[in-house]
């Protein structure tokens, strides 16, 4: 797992605990993370901007409350559209896909 | 219907002291929040608080939320996570999403700590990957433990835009430049300087003029803006940057309070819509109450001494506890929020431009224009003295409600008094031992020890120090002034961490003598 | 606050400007040339905005951009934003699954 990102060590906060890795695909490809961290977090550690394409005007989106508020981040989760990735636990085995308008690309 | 004696909705620190208060006089207390965890913004705080001892200062966010937790637990009061409320009905009923369903449960009384959302302003690009809310950084990096980004560009000096672009440095981040288009510096002159020193730029007047990118931000330009906003043209100035963070203010979340019928007014300074409050957090409804910043932003601070204050309110309402009683925690409580309301960034000061400290003092332009100090302004402060061997060096410049300082000090040597927004005195009478104590107590991280005789030639300058990797003894490296510039070589003398500096570790520094008053940073 | 009379008023013409295309609005992309020209048309409350562009009808629910919204309209009527009355608030407070609301089992 790319690491370069997360931060192993905090002056204040200390040293970060271990957690236990999990595998999910971001459309199709393999990908890890930690267990019940937010899946837009594991994403971001993994260099994943892109969390969706805006249905009228095509345009990407991402991270951008982190606490559920502001919609921008969902995804599709388990074929489940709209899923608020910022505040939604990674699990083991997860398919998580980029969202186009309010479906996953269909072509 | 579930019937509770009071039913809180949010648990942030507001809604958490209201719940202990409450559950202390013997009510049963239900506290609903729609997060995954409890504790509001205060897990992401971990910066040490102003105030007094009555309001925790010194003491880090994130430690205040685990001791509210632990007392709430222990009074048993129950805490539902990921549970939505709906709405506000009539009678006091609750509409609540718990896991797949919609219950209804009645407070017999309710207070509504729901806090408030991050403003945001727009610019050419603001919807790309890569620009997000100064909470959002704070949640990522200090919660999630994922840096936001690499280089990052922070809109906004207010305490969050300042508070968070050091911590985003504590997290390993770039903080390539600090901008507002305000004309002056909003938040706490203390935490503009801990990060001008550390060389990370202030442009005041200035504004994002287009975020760039195709799928993610790369590069961001600013401009400078004149007396209309308008950007003056040949100010544009770019920068390579991964992530734009925006802290430009917060708004009341009072949509349920407007909802259920509660009278509101529109206050700016209170920050937007909040609900018309009286002296207890009472609404227009009986027994409604509101506590925090949805009814008006300000610290967590206050935000746990209002939750306290609608406790004892609700309690008195229900009568588990008598007026007389009642009064008597409101007297504790309000001079305790008094306090906090006073000094140059009192809720009645916002906006206004003061140019003389409480005790007379000029304040620093500089400071509001660029975030440090200049020499020449420094040594006009009480706190700043000259004195044979080793001493304290206050550079608190600002009246703000804080004092640890004071007790921190086992000689006596730090005086703020009994109106705790006055400057710091240092007494040059009482015999400072350099302990460090004061310097690790100082939530604005402004007080440095300066030895002036500690070797023939050679001053020692003794500084907070919150990053990693922390330098050892003997490791050489650069001096940078208050602005962030090189001014000469430096050496590391001493290293001291102990528990009871709370993570602020204690870094000496030797210099050149005549450079004792200006280095104020140590760079490897 | 604004007075249905006041659609009498003349604010004058709509006049194009350089940023009418950045979206205000991020979840129903909604820009803010929409919101300015909605006004010409008529469009004096926030209330009838949302109904007219959606603006703040999306699945943040107006979180973001109610304040923006705002200001644009007070800025176009001449007015001060405080004389702008907010939007209704009313439940459902956030987004929730028709499937989840519709099984609301009342008192329980």
């Amino acid at each position: 797992m790319d690491e370069s990102r997360r931060i192993l060590e905090h002056p204040i906060l200390g040293v970060t605990e271990e957690k236990r890795i999990v595998h999910f695909q971001y459309d199709g490809k393999d990908m890890t993370g930690y267990e019940g961290e937010p899946i837009a977090s594991a994403l971001r550690a993994a260099g994943v901007m892109v969390h969706r394409h805006t249905k009228k005007r095509d345009e990407p989106r991402g991270i951008f409350c982190a606490i559920g508020r502001c919609t921008d981040c969902v995804m599709i989760v388990d074929g489940k559209p709209n899923i608020r990735t910022c505040i939604t636990p990674l699990k083991e085995g997860m398919q998580i896909q980029t969202q186009y308008g309010v479906t996953a690309k269909t072509n | 219907m579930k019937r509770y004696d009071l039913v809180i909705v949010g648990a942030g620190p507001a809604g958490l002291s209201a719940a202990i208060e409450a559950a202390k006089n013997g009510l049963n207390v239900v506290v609903y929040d729609e997060n995954s965890k409890p504790g509001g913004q205060l897990f992401k705080q971990i910066h040490k608080f102003f105030g007094s001892k009555e309001h925790k200062a010194k003491i880090r966010g994130f430690k205040i939320g685990e001791e509210l937790l632990e007392e709430a637990d222990k009074l048993g009061v129950e805490v539902v996570l990921n549970a939505i409320v709906l709405g506000l009905h009539p009678e006091k009923e609750l509409t609540i999403k718990v896991e797949e369903e919609v219950i209804h449960v009645k407070g017999d009384t309710v207070i509504i700590a729901t806090g408030a959302a991050e403003n945001m302003v727009t610019f050419r690009g603001w919807t790309l990957p890569g620009v997000i809310g100064a909470g959002a950084a704070q949640t990522m990096m200090n919660l999630n433990k994922v840096r936001p980004g690499d280089k990052v560009l922070m809109l906004g000096t207010g305490n969050v835009g300042l508070v968070v672009s050091y911590q985003l440095l504590q997290a390993g981040c770039e903080v390539v430049a600090l901008v507002d288009a305000a004309p002056r510096v909003g938040g706490y002159g203390v935490h503009a300087a801990k990060v001008a020193r550390t060389g990370v730029p202030f442009y005041l007047s200035h504004t994002i003029i287009e975020a760039e990118g195709k799928d993610h931000v790369t590069g961001v330009v600013i401009g400078e803006v004149d007396a209309n906003w308008n950007i003056i043209p040949g100010s544009e100035k770019h920068f390579d940057v991964d992530t734009i963070c925006m802290a430009v203010g917060l708004s009341p979340m009072s949509q349920l309070l407007k909802s259920a019928g509660c009278k509101i007014v529109e206050d700016p300074k209170k920050g937007g819509v909040v609900p018309e409050i009286d002296e207890l957090g009472q609404t227009s409804i009986p027994g409604v109450y509101a506590a925090g910043d949805v009814s008006g932003i300000e610290e967590a601070s206050s935000a746990m001494i209002e939750g306290r204050i609608a406790g004892a309110a609700a309690s008195e309402y229900l009568g588990y506890i008598t007026k007389e009683e009642l009064e008597e925690k409101i007297k504790v409580n309000e001079s305790a929020l008094d306090a906090l309301r006073q000094g140059m960034f009192a809720p009645k000061n916002r906006g206004k431009l003061l140019e003389k400290t409480e005790e007379g003092v000029d304040i620093s332009m500089n400071l509001l224009k660029k975030g440090y100090l200049l020499e020449e302004e420094v040594e006009k402060y009480p706190g700043v003295t000259k004195q044979k061997g080793v001493h304290p060096v206050i550079e608190c410049t600002q009246n703000i409600p804080c004092n640890p300082c004071q007790d921190s000090c086992p000689k006596g040597c730090i005086m703020v008094g009994k109106n705790i927004t006055s400057l710091p005195v240092v007494d040059t009478e009482k015999q400072c031992i350099g302990c460090g104590m004061c310097v690790a107590s100082c939530s604005g991280q402004s007080i440095f020890l300066v030895d002036e005789e500690f070797e023939e030639g050679y001053a020692s300058i003794t500084m907070p120090y919150e990053f990693l990797p922390l330098p050892k003894v003997g490791d050489k490296g650069v001096a940078l002034d208050r602005s962030g510039a090189k001014v000469c070589e430096a050496e590391v003398v001493d290293v001291r961490k102990a528990p009871v500096f709370d993570h602020t570790n204690l870094l000496t520094i030797k210099v050149p003598v005549e450079m004792s008053m200006k280095a104020r940073f140590f760079k490897n | 606050m604004v007075k249905v009379n006041d659609r009498m008023r003349d604010i004058g013409e709509f006049i194009p400007a350089k940023d009418d295309d950045i979206l205000i609005c991020r979840c129903e992309e909604i820009t803010k040339g929409e919101i300015r020209r909605a006004v010409h048309d008529g469009i004096f409350t926030m209330e009838e905005m949302r109904r007219y562009l959606r603006n703040g009808m999306g699945l943040c629910q107006g979180q973001t951009c109610g304040k923006l919204v705002k200001n644009i309209m007070a800025k176009e009527l001449k007015i001060s934003p405080l004389e702008l009355e907010p939007e209704t608030s009313r439940a459902p407070m956030r987004p929730i699954e028709m499937e989840i609301y519709a099984k609301d089992g009342g008192n329980v």
